[in-house]
């Protein structure tokens, strides 16, 4: 159906003539309207009872924190307002706004639920579907040229955005990749400013007066902002190492974590994230408890991301101006299969990575910025010219700043080119490497169960000494698998987070384990369709 | 009847192809594909559509649907079953992990509902009328009733978590060498699996006894003054086992796909939670491979059980 | 009818003996049914299955009259509330009456297991007698289809078809329709090709009555019993594999509320442990109603058969 509207639009556009019947005007292009149905939720009280206080209520996609404004409307929960705004922009009540999900959980389905009991209370009649298929796909389709009617179908989208730069979440509004809001001047010039200075003084004045233009403008429904729940068995001891955002790499000081050793006096910790088929490749989602044991970074980042040293590199020398930066790699630094890791790994993952699709934004924003990508890409030249490699240093020169330059480098982790050198970049996915993949970590691989479980144990050889488990057993399972709470209730659980309502209820009864919150870079919104029309 | 035998293999090829073209005509109609499963919506960084395109070139997924069902089908006839599109996993690697996992919880679901069904069938069929018997047909009805999962549920929830006597799920632990030490693994689902047989076994192997003990060849040998236990077991139940060995026979290959559920509850690694994970991804070449696979071992099995048949009851000749 | 029969007199004799023959098979088969229905009220199984099912459909179908609730209508301040008066088997997750919810769930899983074993009987049937009767290539090409249909494990299609077709509602009806065709058809068909042999069918080709007409009329009446024990124990195996899809969540939407989906809940250990008013109820409803299903099959079966004494 999806496939004959696009058909029947673009055979429209050849001819020319604007394709009046297929579109409907879009209610939800007034501001006003997606103001009501910000009032119209009462996300407090969701947040306390159906959420069991779990979520922060948002004000923006912005998470709370030194990067945001004083000051914003809260759209505290107010039905009549929501009446009077809707009235106001000629709402007829009674009109129907097709949500979408991606969620397949019943906490999701409870929560659409409840929404649509909320706006039904102010007249506004919401169906739901959940999306199927080619989920990203639907979510993204780019709307006509002159911006006149989305390509989307659906009116309102619940999701969410995970970041690793807060730049992230306004980036998707530009005028390139914007899926369901119509790009504006101011909008545009407010992007260019978030992206345009490495001086955290200036970006900060640039998401404040971004975050206030949204406030009004409402292109996403902030709802909440979940935290992530960091749980940690009593057998297991941190040695006093910051507990971070999870979802990425940060310096953990794990090689000198410890457990209390079981009857033969082996250290054994048990994590989840085990491969179910094949190991997850880390340029796309670079975090992960398992990918930090295997893959080691350039440099560290602290637990709020960030860059606070080197791992690989010996140092790094970013220039005045932001658009030059150097690495000297470590000496004698080695592959878990006694490899030596150089300089040439490190060039060739770049500009792999150029060419991989399933690609990290932040990791894309910055190679992009190195100075003959483009000819690189269009395969005018065979090397990217702004990689320059002297010896065991390596410079980057970059045409524009890159306000990530550093938190790419402390999340992007270097592949073996030895091993991978064959291997075609769109099906990077794909390559046999990773079923058994190799890295300069603290822990390798010693024995894989597809699906049962993977057993990790130090590298003998690794340049910040030899970690001091003996032995990590990681189960299958994300980190929304319920497994999380069978494995943690039967002691097979010692570290790792979860955002998953169901897991953080039953692991907060378990007196073995120690529930931590850690805010990330994680918000739910509504995504509102504001195109003046949509295709019918 | 080698004759015979061939005759029924041969007749198989023309099946699976049918099959096989009608599962790819299938998958063919439902929206997005295995690319559309690489990157998670959550991860706010889009790739651009020419990106997904070129993936998609790569990964074989642009050409048209004929073309593409004949490659596989070229590749499958060499003796190539293809590759997982969402980690390019080769598919008989993936069967010879999960295989076992499913061989092992069927035979196992399959040998306690035979032993258990046959038994209490005979039994029944034996005191037929009496309490013993209104009891257990009745307990084997209310077997029928509950749904498997719900069973498994409520084992899990009591013997694992409640009482913690047995693991609460997977197989295989770091350190298992034999079967023995998977076994406190296998007790629950394979015990809850078999449950939900038995009853049927018993029903059918208490009517197929029943049968059997009013046939004349039965009569005539109680009439000979054989000893009752001597007709009961010699004749009754030797006849009694054909349409037992073809039910069991029949649900060997139905366990593959038949244990989805009870693999889920216990996150036990096997073909079925494979396929379930391979539907929900749109893995192509997996679905496909997993549900021939399932056609293949309906069709074998079913030639099997012929054979048996035939072996086991003297009044059937291929 | 025999106003049209052939002239010839000696003919016209014979014919009419058969017609008063056959009038008497139909009276006797009519004596029968009777006979088999008394069969069938004396097995106090089957009567209790009957009662049973009477009162969860009842139950299901005059939900509004019982319940105050609306199935749907949620109640934040109220999660997951103990059973109480107010509520009589408590409150789940975002505060709906859970016996609300199992009530008006059982009208959307009775009408999934009842409506789908119903069509796929009737279809079944249409295609069984059509097929056996006219036989050659129609025949032939049918029973190549259900042969495909039949070799497939059941979970293993309804899961293809789930994912080919997507979750809704329709779309599980007509996917159990799908898969539960083909055995009604075999069975019909093969009862029907033993039938036609019959003499009375032979003498009413004579008569040069219709191939649908006797198809219909006259054959399957005396294809029917099996047919109905298969249908009710269809309806059993759907409501069954209703619960089961929705326990994988593939099954119908999770937002209309079906046995299966209120079940789903019990994925969650949490719930599983200490909120068993939310999954223990409806699980045993669900047994309960299948039991009470397989227990008039089961008297069906015996009341029908009549070569199966007691």
């Amino acid at each position: 159906m999806h496939k004959l509207t696009t058909y029947a639009l673009s055979a429209a556009l050849m001819l020319g003539t604007t394709p009046v019947w297929a579109q409907v005007a879009n209610p939800l292009s007034d501001a006003r309207v997606r103001q009501a149905i910000a009032y119209a939720i009462d996300m407090d009280t969701i947040a306390e009872t159906l959420f069991r206080g779990l979520d922060i209520p948002a004000d923006s996609m912005i998470p709370n924190g030194e990067w945001k404004v004083d000051g914003l409307n809260q759209y505290t929960y107010d039905p009549d307002k929501a009446r009077a705004l809707l009235d106001e922009a000629g709402w007829v009540p009674g009109s129907t706004i097709d949500m979408v999900y991606y969620y397949g959980d019943q906490d999701t389905v409870d929560f659409m639920t409840a929404i649509q009991a909320y706006l039904a209370d102010v007249g506004i009649d919401m169906t739901m579907r959940k999306l199927e298929g080619d989920v990203t796909g639907e979510l993204n389709v780019p709307p006509s040229e002159d911006f006149q009617t989305s390509g989307v179908t659906w009116d309102m989208a619940y999701g969410a955005r995970a970041a690793l730069a807060l730049q992230e979440y306004f980036n998707v509004y530009s005028s390139d990749q914007t899926a369901y809001t119509p790009p504006t001047p101011e909008r545009e010039d407010l992007i260019a400013r978030i992206n345009g200075s490495a001086d955290p003084e200036v970006l900060k004045q640039a998401f404040y007066d971004f975050e206030e233009y949204e406030n009004e403008m409402l292109s996403d429904i902030p709802l909440y902002y979940r935290q992530l729940q960091v749980y940690q068995s009593d057998r297991l001891d941190r040695h006093g190492a910051d507990l971070g955002n999870e979802n990425f790499i940060y310096d953990n000081n794990l090689i000198n974590w410890t457990v209390e050793p079981n009857e033969d006096g082996e250290e054994v910790m048990y994590i989840g994230g085990a491969p179910e088929q094949f190991f997850e490749h880390r340029w796309l989602n670079p975090g992960g408890l398992t990918s930090q044991m295997l893959f080691d970074r350039l440099l560290t980042a602290n637990g709020s991301l960030v860059t606070n040293g080197v791992q690989q590199a010996e140092s790094y020398t970013l220039s005045e101006d932001g658009k030059s930066i150097t690495f000297v790699l470590k000496e004698g630094l080695t592959w878990h299969d006694g490899e030596p890791f150089t300089v040439e790994d490190v060039v060739w993952s770049i500009e792999t990575a150029l060419k991989t699709p399933t690609m990290n934004s932040v990791f894309v924003s910055t190679f992009n910025a190195i100075e003959g990508a483009d000819a690189y890409l269009n395969g005018d030249a065979e090397h990217v010219s702004g990689i320059v490699v002297d010896g065991r240093s390596l410079t980057l020169n970059l045409i524009r700043v890159d306000a990530n330059v550093l938190t790419t480098f402390s999340q992007f982790p270097v592949m073996p080119k030895h091993l991978m050198a064959d291997v075609n970049p769109l099906e990077f996915q794909q390559h046999p490497f990773w079923q058994n993949p190799i890295g300069t970590g603290p822990f390798r691989i010693e024995e894989i169960q597809m699906n049962d479980f993977t057993r990790f144990v130090p590298f003998e050889d690794y340049h910040g000494g030899t970690a001091k488990i003996d032995e990590v057993v990681a189960w299958p399972g994300g980190e929304s698998d319920e497994s999380i709470a069978r494995n943690a209730a039967a002691g097979l659980l010692d570290f790792g987070s979860t955002r998953t309502l169901s897991n953080v209820e039953a692991l907060r009864e378990m007196d073995h384990i120690t529930l931590t919150p850690v805010d990330i870079n994680y918000t739910r919104s509504f995504r509102v369709n504001a195109f003046p029309f949509k295709p019918e | 009847m080698l004759t015979y035998i061939l005759r029924r293999i041969l007749l198989m090829i023309p099946m699976l192809l049918v099959v096989s073209f009608l599962i790819y005509l299938g998958l063919e109609l439902t929206p997005g594909d295995a690319v559309s499963y690489m990157i998670p919506p959550d991860l706010g960084g889009q790739i651009s559509p020419e990106q997904m395109e070129a993936i998609r070139e790569s990964l074989g997924l642009n050409k048209s649907f004929i073309e593409r069902y004949f490659i596989w089908l070229w590749g499958a006839v060499q003796g190539n079953f293809g590759y997982s599109l969402s980690g390019g996993v080769s598919i008989s690697q993936i069967f010879l992990d999960r295989l076992p996992a499913t061989l092992e919880l069927s035979i196992a679901a399959i040998l306690i509902s035979t032993v258990l069904g046959t038994a209490l069938g005979v039994i029944t069929a034996l005191k037929r009328g009496s309490a013993t018997d209104i009891t257990l047909t009745i307990g084997g009805m209310i077997g029928l009733s509950i749904p498997d999962f719900f069973f498994g549920l409520a084992a899990l929830s009591f013997f694992a978590l409640e009482l913690g006597w047995l693991p609460v799920g997977g197989r295989l632990m770091p350190g298992y060498e034999t079967f023995w030490d998977r076994l406190p693994h296998l007790i629950l689902p394979a015990t809850v699996l078999a449950l939900s047989l038995t009853a049927g076994v018993m029903r059918y192997s208490r009517a197929a006894m029943l049968d059997a003990l009013s046939q004349e060849f039965v009569r005539t040998a109680r009439a000979k003054g054989l000893p009752e236990w001597r007709v009961n077991v010699l004749h009754g139940f030797r006849v009694a086992l054909t349409p037992v060995i073809v039910l069991v026979g029949f649900r060997l290959p139905f366990l593959i796909g038949g244990s989805v559920v009870i693999e889920k509850v216990f996150q036990w690694p096997g073909v079925g939670n494979e396929f379930v994970s391979a539907v929900r991804s749109q893995d192509y070449p997996l679905v496909m491979m997993i549900a021939l696979l399932s056609v293949l071992a309906v069709l074998i099995a079913s030639l099997i059980i012929d054979i048996l048949t035939a072996v086991v009851d003297p009044r059937v000749r291929l | 009818m025999n106003q049209h029969a052939p002239v010839r007199k000696s003919r016209l004799d014979r014919s009419f003996d058969r017609i008063r023959a056959l009038e008497e098979a139909g009276a006797l088969s009519s004596r029968v049914h009777n006979r088999s229905l008394r069969k069938f009220l004396s097995n106090p199984l089957a009567s209790a299955g009957v009662i049973m099912f009477l009162i969860i459909l009842l139950t299901a179908i005059f939900a509004p009259l019982i319940v105050p609730y609306d199935p749907l209508k949620i109640d934040l301040r109220a999660l997951l509330q103990p059973p109480s008066a107010e509520h009589w088997l408590g409150t789940d997750k975002v505060g709906r009456d859970v016996f609300a919810r199992i009530l008006y769930g059982g009208r959307i899983s009775i009408f999934i297991g009842l409506g789908s074993a119903v069509a796929a009987g009737v279809l079944g049937v249409a295609i069984g007698c059509i097929s056996a009767y006219k036989r050659g290539w129609l025949d032939a090409v049918v029973l190549r289809v259900s042969e495909v249909f039949i070799a497939f494990p059941q979970i293993i299609l309804v899961l293809l078809l789930v994912s080919i077709l997507g979750q809704s509602l329709i779309n599980l009806l007509l996917i159990f329709i799908a898969t539960g065709w083909a055995p009604m058809y075999r069975m019909v068909r093969a009862r029907v090709l033993s039938l036609r042999e019959e003499e009375y069918v032979q003498a009413l080709e004579a008569f040069g009555i219709s191939t649908p007409v006797i198809a219909y009329k006259h054959i399957l009446p005396n294809a029917l019993g099996p047919v109905t024990v298969q249908i009710t124990l269809s309806t059993a195996a759907f409501i069954l594999a209703e619960a089961g899809l929705s326990f994988l969540g593939l099954g119908v939407p999770l937002q209309i509320p079906t046995w299966g989906n209120i079940l789903n809940a019990a994925n969650d250990m949490r719930i599983l442990e200490q909120n068993w008013w939310i999954w223990l109820p409806v699980g045993l409803v669900i047994s309960a109603f299948v039991l009470a299903v397989n227990f008039i099959g089961d008297g069906l079966r015996d009341s029908s058969d009549p070569t199966q004494q007691g």
